[in-house]
C-alpha cells in the first residue's frame, strides 16, 4: 500500500470485531491503512468521534456493527443507523465529503464481507483523493489486493 | 500593588464591554481588584494599529489581559499578538473571542464573496467596495486559534459577575470555576420524554398558560421548538433559570459548545436524531453554528475535503 492515509474503523465487539479477528486467523489480507478501534456497540459511537477522526486527518471513518436485529444490546445498531444519516448530512454541511463515512453490518462469521468492505472503502477514498497530497506522497498510489 | 489590566476589543460588537460597564456596583469591584492601564473604550490611549502602518503597538505591560471579539482583520491580529506579548495571563472574554461568534458566520463564504455581498448585491448594486475598507482576513478566527489563551470565558455577553469571579480567582490563585454543563442543567421546564417528531419553523411561539411559573411549562424542544439548550454551555443565568427561557424563548446557543471542541450543529442533529425527531425539518441547519463558526467549523460552501 503506497497510499499513506489512515482509515479509522470502529468495530463493535460482538460481531465485526470478531469478524476482524477471524479475518486475521484466516489470513485474509487487507490494507494497513485500516486502523480498527474496538467499541462495545456501534451505537456508542458518537458523531463527534467521527468528526474528530476526520479533523485529525483520517481519510475516512467506518462504522461497522452487527446486522440489524442482531445487536448484542438489542437496539444499538438502530441508533447507529439513525446517527449515520445525521453524520452523512452534517459532514457535507461542515465541508467534508460524505463519502468519507461508511456504515456497514458484518456478522462474526463473515470475515470476507468485512475485508470486502475495507477494500471497497479504500477504493472509494482513493478515488476521492486521487491527485491530492495524501495520495501521491507515498508514490504511485496503487492499491494492493483490489478485489 | 494591584495587578495591572489591559482590555482590548477586536472583531466584536462592544456588547461585552457594555455589559460590564452596565453592571453597576460590580464595575467598582473591578476597579478595586485591578489597575486598568489600557482600555481604549474608557481611556484615551493612542497607539498604532491601522493596517499598513509600521512600528509596534505601544501597549503597556500588564498582568492580566482581557480580549473581546475574534480576529477578522490584519489589525486585529496585530493587536492580539501585542496583547499576548504584553500580558502575563490572557483571557478570552465572550463567545466571539472563544468561538468566533456572530462575525464568524462569514466563514461560510470567502472574504471576496462577503465583500461583494455587502457592497454590491441587488440592492446596493452599483456600489464598489469603497476605499479605506480594510482588507478582510480570509476567515474569522477565535483568538485561541492565533495565540495561546489561558482562560476562555464564553457568553454573549458573559455575565459581568462571571468576569469578576474569574479575575478574583486568578488574583487569589484559586482554581477557575467556570460552568461546564449545558443550558438544560438549570432549566426548570417539564420534560416528559415524549415530544413532537418534527421541528416547527421559527414563527411558532411556546405554548404555556399565562400566569403559570416556568416549571409548569413543557420543555420547548418537546414542544417542537428548536431549543439549543442541550448543546450549549450553560451559565447565562448564573445558577438560576437561563436567560432566554425566562422569556419563554428557546436557547439560541450564544454560549457556544458545552465542551471546547464540541460542534453545536453536529451535537444538536445527533440529539434530535437519537430522540426520533426528524432533523430534516430544520430549515438552514448550518445556522446552528451561528455562534461558533471559528475553529474551521464553518467553511465556504463548495469547499469539500
Ligand atoms: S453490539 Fe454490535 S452493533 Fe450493537
Amino acid at each position: 500500500m503506497n497510499w499513506d492515509a489512515k482509515i479509522i474503523a470502529f468495530c463493535c465487539n460482538w460481531c465485526s470485531y470478531a469478524a476482524a479477528d477471524l479475518a486475521g486467523i484466516s489470513r485474509l489480507q487487507y490494507s494497513g491503512s485500516i486502523r480498527i478501534i474496538r467499541v462495545l456497540c456501534s451505537g456508542m459511537v458518537h458523531p463527534q468521534q467521527v468528526l474528530h477522526a476526520l479533523d485529525k486527518g483520517a481519510a475516512g471513518v467506518m462504522l461497522i456493527g452487527c446486522h440489524l436485529g442482531e445487536c448484542h444490546y438489542l437496539k444499538g445498531n438502530e441508533v447507529a443507523l439513525a446517527r449515520a444519516e445525521v453524520i452523512v448530512d452534517t459532514l457535507e454541511d461542515l465541508g467534508y465529503a460524505s463519502e468519507r463515512f461508511e456504515l456497514t453490518w458484518v456478522s462474526s462469521a463473515e470475515p470476507e464481507r468485512l475485508v470486502k468492505a475495507f477494500h471497497h472503502m479504500i477504493a472509494r477514498l482513493a478515488d476521492l483523493d486521487r491527485g491530492s497530497p495524501v495520495f501521491t506522497a507515498g508514490g504511485a498510489g496503487r492499491l494492493i489486493n483490489e478485489t | 500593588m494591584k495587578p495591572r489590566l489591559n482590555f482590548e476589543w477586536l472583531h466584536g460588537c462592544s456588547g461585552c464591554e457594555i455589559a460590564l460597564l452596565n453592571s453597576g456596583e460590580l464595575l467598582f469591584s473591578l476597579f478595586q481588584l485591578v489597575d486598568i492601564v489600557h482600555f481604549p473604550l474608557l481611556m484615551d490611549h493612542k497607539y498604532i494599529a491601522d493596517p499598513g502602518e509600521e512600528g509596534d503597538l505601544s501597549l503597556p505591560e500588564a498582568d492580566i489581559g482581557l480580549v473581546t471579539g475574534g480576529v477578522g482583520l490584519a489589525s486585529h491580529l496585530k493587536i492580539l499578538t501585542a496583547m499576548r506579548r504584553q500580558c502575563r495571563v490572557l483571557i478570552a472574554v465572550g463567545t466571539c473571542a472563544g468561538h468566533g461568534g456572530i462575525p464568524a458566520m462569514r466563514n461560510q463564504w470567502t472574504a471576496g464573496q462577503t465583500m461583494e455581498t455587502v457592497f454590491s448585491t441587488a440592492t446596493t448594486d452599483t456600489a464598489p467596495v469603497p476605499d479605506g475598507v480594510p482588507a478582510l482576513l480570509d476567515r474569522v478566527s477565535s483568538i485561541d486559534e492565533q495565540v495561546r489563551v489561558d482562560v476562555c470565558l464564553p457568553g454573549c455577553p458573559p455575565r459581568p459577575e462571571m468576569i469578576i469571579a474569574v479575575l478574583e480567582a486568578l488574583i487569589q490563585r484559586e482554581e477557575q470555576r467556570l460552568p461546564h454543563k449545558s443550558v438544560c442543567e438549570t432549566c426548570p421546564t417539564v420534560r416528559t420524554g415524549k415530544g413532537q417528531a418534527t421541528i416547527h419553523r421559527g414563527t411558532v411561539r411556546a405554548a404555556y398558560t399565562p400566569g403559570e411559573p416556568l416549571d409548569r411549562m413543557r420543555c420547548l424542544l418537546e414542544q417542537g421548538l428548536l431549543c439549543m439548550g442541550p448543546v450549549t454551555a450553560g451559565g447565562c443565568g448564573g445558577r438560576d433559570v437561563p436567560l432566554c427561557l425566562r422569556s419563554r424563548v428557546s436557547c439560541r446557543g450564544c454560549y457556544g459548545p458545552v465542551r471546547k471542541y464540541g460542534n453545536q450543529l453536529l451535537d444538536m442533529m445527533n440529539a434530535l436524531a437519537s430522540n426520533g425527531i426528524d432533523y430534516r425539518t430544520i430549515i438552514d441547519r448550518t445556522s446552528l453554528l451561528r455562534f461558533s463558526g471559528a475553529h474551521g467549523r464553518l467553511r465556504p460552501k463548495g469547499e469539500r475535503k
